[in-house]
């Protein structure tokens, strides 16, 4: 299905002798926002680690604006337009929003050894360029009282936003969302979404976002593919989901799971 | 990180002036203080200079880029070796025995990088320290044309080309303001390369890797660039030490000497240039002062154990080192100043903003 | 270089050698395991409890098995001491950091040996005196000999004990999984006491069997250590049967290339390190540790 920014199919990742994915088709139209759902441990993250190239799939194919990069080395997928965010927020702790932000550009901005070492020009009106681009960010996110701070001192749930800027903040065509509202609650979480939403709008993005917050899910996506150990059980629109007696019983399979109250 | 610099130009500019000037004016008070041989002092200062262009290299690879070696004196003897034997049997001019030596160094710095890709840690550190034991012991096995476990003696001094003529560096202070020269333009290169866009490559390396690669960081390049670097400061010191001694022998070249330039960057403050070049005086200094104790009929012995103790205290009292304390000095000056943060603001960015290097 | 080598002999100067660059690895491995610390200090541990050794079989006359089992005693009380005082201290926010404490300790004990003892090198008592065996062409030195009885009881000693015995599996579990160890009500620090105690103590023992062969002095575990080290990281810093392989290996290796090229030794064990390095990270035997993305 050409036409379709990303597009996945037959990917299967297994980790000794567990099949994590198996088999999974999975499209990302432009512009849109999916969701990939499931109970813990259906495999969705794996999808993403096989998507930036973390993890090398046994089988299967990702294309991306028509393109193979099933076989691409990890720190070329921000070049073709893919950013990522992390469930346990992967962050430079050491450095600040801002310079987090900085690093978001680093394939935007040229570089090198001797470039940077001997101050060349380019390199200088690069790095205010993508200063200036950093704050509009952080203005954005409402982050600018902490423009300056290092990230480790913020509270997890800002950390969360800084690592959603720096995904951003190199313009991508497709962001992944690994769980962004973990730590938030129904209120952060709402906030959340609509900026999500608004960030499509304005950037022309296309989101594919992993998530266990139902209602979370069910209000913002376009569509939705649920994942049960590692294989596809359904897809669809959210209103098709949630009515979906198969991904009922999945959610309902595991005691602590709660099905969509929304 | 320093785009902190970035924002206070102005002042930044100071102390690089202050330092420049120190340099020009060092000489000439020699002369003018009693009791004080100028040119011992000078040949003692050269010395913490050459020292200091190793800290800040391997400050690059440790301190920002993560990495650990214990076996860098191997890259100061493959720069020593080199130019030693560039002049002395080839007869080849100074400047270019310092380009080729360089070179050299920063090539076997790259191959070097490359089995490190795949090492972290513990395993790392083992295979450096290997890396800085086999040098000498190849020095000595190659004896014929090395000059094996005697050394290299009376190598040609260092010369400059100036047009037509060359500049011929007859005494310490001559000596001196080129070991001076070089380390403040490698600085530069040092402080321009950390501030932006490599430095922040090297820094998302050594907190995340994970967070480098997906970034676009290509960790191969990163990683084999710092470790060229860091070996190309190596061995353009080693150059210039070999050029200050007049001679080389394998046994100035030992795991002690690696152990030396990890203290320097260590007690300097990881992660910091200006750390570096502090350590590096501090610690030469502090070896030459333990000589001269009276108390100290075995001088070996004293600063062994000395060096031992400052690389523990450093770490439980001062992990940040040198550079550590004058962060949160200046950010405690800068929190009084600063009106409107809240006291929780403040004591939250003192304890982690300091520590989270 | 010929392939007319005294295999044999070779072979079991090796498998002596090797054993002790297994018992020292062994002592790194478990402190390793224990506190996830790699202690650059085993060789200067090893030579401070040899030297104590020396004292007490010279200045105080003291027959060797008694000096033996006080050294051990002694070096077990030592790593213990260690920990508690030195390592306890020190956040490992970064792998760098016991790294450097552990290279700045054995400084220390380097220094403080060469103060207290002097530098002169000595000779150390041979434990075993006789002349050596024979087995056909080949010939087992006493001391060889008694290498070859120590270690495997030794070695068999271990394994019963973290086998069999309640501490060694609460070591074992503490090396597997600290927080699940605690919430068994494992005292991890206790555990980590422990395992520098007896990786300090492996350490000494190989001391005083390398002693009376390479004299006796500040330096002397040096060469020892690094290969140990070799030994440790070839065999997987993770397993302690990797120890004792890597050991004996290293061992047969540097035996072979002393017999051939006795000034590239160090250079041939950094070979061999970089060389399995490069084809498994983590040793031969070791586990690759991946970090959850």
């Amino acid at each position: 299905m050409s036409g379709a920014l990303l597009d996945i199919r037959g990917l299967t990742m297994s980790f000794g002798g567990l099949v994590a994915v198996d088999g999974l088709d999975l499209t990302v139209g432009n512009g849109e926002i999916v969701g990939l759902i499931g109970p813990n441990g259906a495999g969705k993250t794996t999808v993403f680690n096989c998507v930036s190239r973390f993890y090398e799939p046994d089988r299967g194919t990702i294309r991306f604006k028509d393109r193979d990069i099933t076989g691409a080395r990890s720190h070329e997928i921000i070049r073709f337009g893919i950013a990522r965010t992390f469930q346990n927020v992967e962050l430079c702790r050491s450095m600040t929003t801002l310079e987090n932000l900085l690093l978001g550009q680093h394939v935007v901005m040229r570089g090198g050894v001797i470039r940077d070492g001997l101050r060349l020009r380019g390199a200088g009106a690069d790095e205010a360029r993508a200063t200036a681009r950093a704050d509009e960010m952080i203005e954005l996110l409402g982050l600018t009282d902490h423009r300056d701070r290092v990230v480790s001192a913020l509270p997890f749930r800002l950390q969360k936003l800084v690592e959603l800027g720096r995904a951003l903040v190199s313009k991508p065509a497709l962001l992944l969302l690994d769980e962004p509202t973990a730590g938030a609650d129904p209120r952060e979480s709402q906030v959340l979404a609509d900026l999500i939403r608004r960030m499509r709008d304005r950037f022309d993005l296309s989101v594919l976002v992993v998530e266990h917050d139902m209602s979370f899910v069910m209000g913002l996506c376009d569509r939705l593919y649920v994942l049960d150990f590692g294989r596809r059980i359904a897809a669809g629109t959210p209103a098709q989901i949630r009515s979906d007696p198969v991904v009922i019983e999945a959610y309902l399979g595991e005691p602590e799971r709660e099905v969509a109250d929304a | 990180m320093e785009v902190r610099w970035l924002r206070t130009r102005g002042q930044a500019v100071a102390p690089y002036g202050l330092a420049l000037a120190a340099v020009l004016v060092i000489p000439p008070l020699l002369v003018i203080i009693p009791g004080v041989a100028p040119g011992y002092v000078l040949y003692l200062i050269s010395l913490a200079l050459i020292y200091a262009i190793v800290a800040v290299g391997l400050g690059i690879l440790v301190g920002y880029t993560g990495q650990i070696s214990l076996g860098h004196a191997g890259f100061f003897a493959i720069g020593a070796y080199a130019s030693a034997l560039l002049t002395l049997r080839m007869g080849l001019p100074f400047v270019v025995a310092l380009l080729v030596a360089g070179a050299l160094s920063a090539a076997v710095g790259f191959l070097l990088g490359l089995p490190a890709l795949r090492l972290s840690g513990p395993y790392l550190a083992v295979a450096t320290l290997g890396f800085g034991l086999a040098i000498p012991q190849l020095v000595v096995w190659q004896g014929s044309w090395t000059g094996g476990s005697s050394g290299l003696h009376s190598l040609p001094l260092a010369s400059l080309p100036l047009g037509v003529s060359t500049i011929v560096l007859r005494t310490d202070q001559d000596f001196y303001y080129l070991a001076a020269a070089v380390l403040i333009a490698l600085t530069i290169f040092a402080r321009n390369l950390v501030a932006r866009h490599t430095g922040r490559a090297f820094v998302a390396i050594r907190d995340s890797e994970i967070a480098a690669r997906a970034m676009g960081v290509d960790l191969v390049r990163y990683k084999t660039t710092a470790f060229a670097l860091s070996a190309l400061y190596a061995g353009i010191a080693g150059v210039l030490y070999a050029h200050l001694l007049h001679g080389i022998s394998p046994e100035d070249f030992t795991v002690l000497l690696s152990v030396d330039f990890l203290t320097m960057i260590v007690l300097g403050g990881l992660g910091s240039v200006g750390g570096a070049l502090s350590g590096a005086m501090l610690l030469t200094f502090l070896q030459n002062a333990l000589t001269r104790l009276p108390i100290v009929h075995d001088f070996k012995n004293l600063y062994i154990v000395v060096l031992g103790a400052i690389l523990i205290l450093t770490i439980a009292f001062l992990p940040h080192g040198l550079a550590g304390v004058v962060r949160s000095v200046r950010l405690r000056s800068a929190a009084r100043v600063r009106q409107g943060a809240s006291p929780v603001d403040q004591i939250v960015e003192l304890g982690e903003g300091s520590s989270a290097r | 270089m010929t392939l007319d080598l005294p295999w044999g002999q070779l072979l079991i100067n090796g498998l002596a050698l090797g054993s002790l660059y297994a018992l020292t690895a062994f002592g790194i491995v478990l402190i390793f395991k224990t506190t996830k610390v790699i202690t650059f200090a085993q060789g200067e541990t090893a030579m401070f409890s040899t030297f104590v050794a020396f004292t007490l079989l010279t200045a105080f006359q003291l027959p060797f098995a008694l000096a033996f089992v006080l050294t051990l005693l002694f070096a077990g009380v030592f790593g213990a001491l260690i920990e508690r005082v030195v390592l306890r201290r020190i956040s490992a926010t970064t792998v760098l950091n016991p790294v450097i404490v552990t290279v700045g300790l054995g400084l220390i004990l380097l220094g403080a040996a060469g103060w207290i003892w002097g530098y002169e090198i000595r000779t150390f008592p041979d434990p075993v005196v006789g002349p050596p065996f024979r087995l056909g062409t080949l010939v087992v030195s006493q001391l060889n000999a008694l290498i070859f009885a120590v270690t495997p009881v030794l070695m068999a000693v271990l394994f019963a004990f973290f086998r069999f015995t309640p501490t060694g599996i609460a070591m074992r579990a503490v090396a597997e999984n600290r927080t699940a160890a605690q919430l068994m009500g494992i005292s991890i620090g206790r555990m980590n006491a422990l395992g520098w105690g007896m990786g300090t103590a492996m350490g000494a023992v190989t001391g005083m069997l390398i002693a009376p062969i390479n004299y006796l002095d500040p330096s002397m575990m040096g060469d020892v250590a690094l290969k140990a080290f070799a030994a440790a990281v070839v065999g997987g810093l993770t397993s302690l049967p990797g120890a004792v392989v890597g050991g004996l290996l290293l061992g047969i290796i540097d035996s072979v290339a002393g017999f051939e090229a006795a000034e590239l030794r160090n250079t041939i064990a950094f070979a061999l390190i970089v060389l399995v390095l490069v084809v498994r990270p983590s040793g031969l035997l070791g586990k690759h540790e991946t970090k959850k993305v």
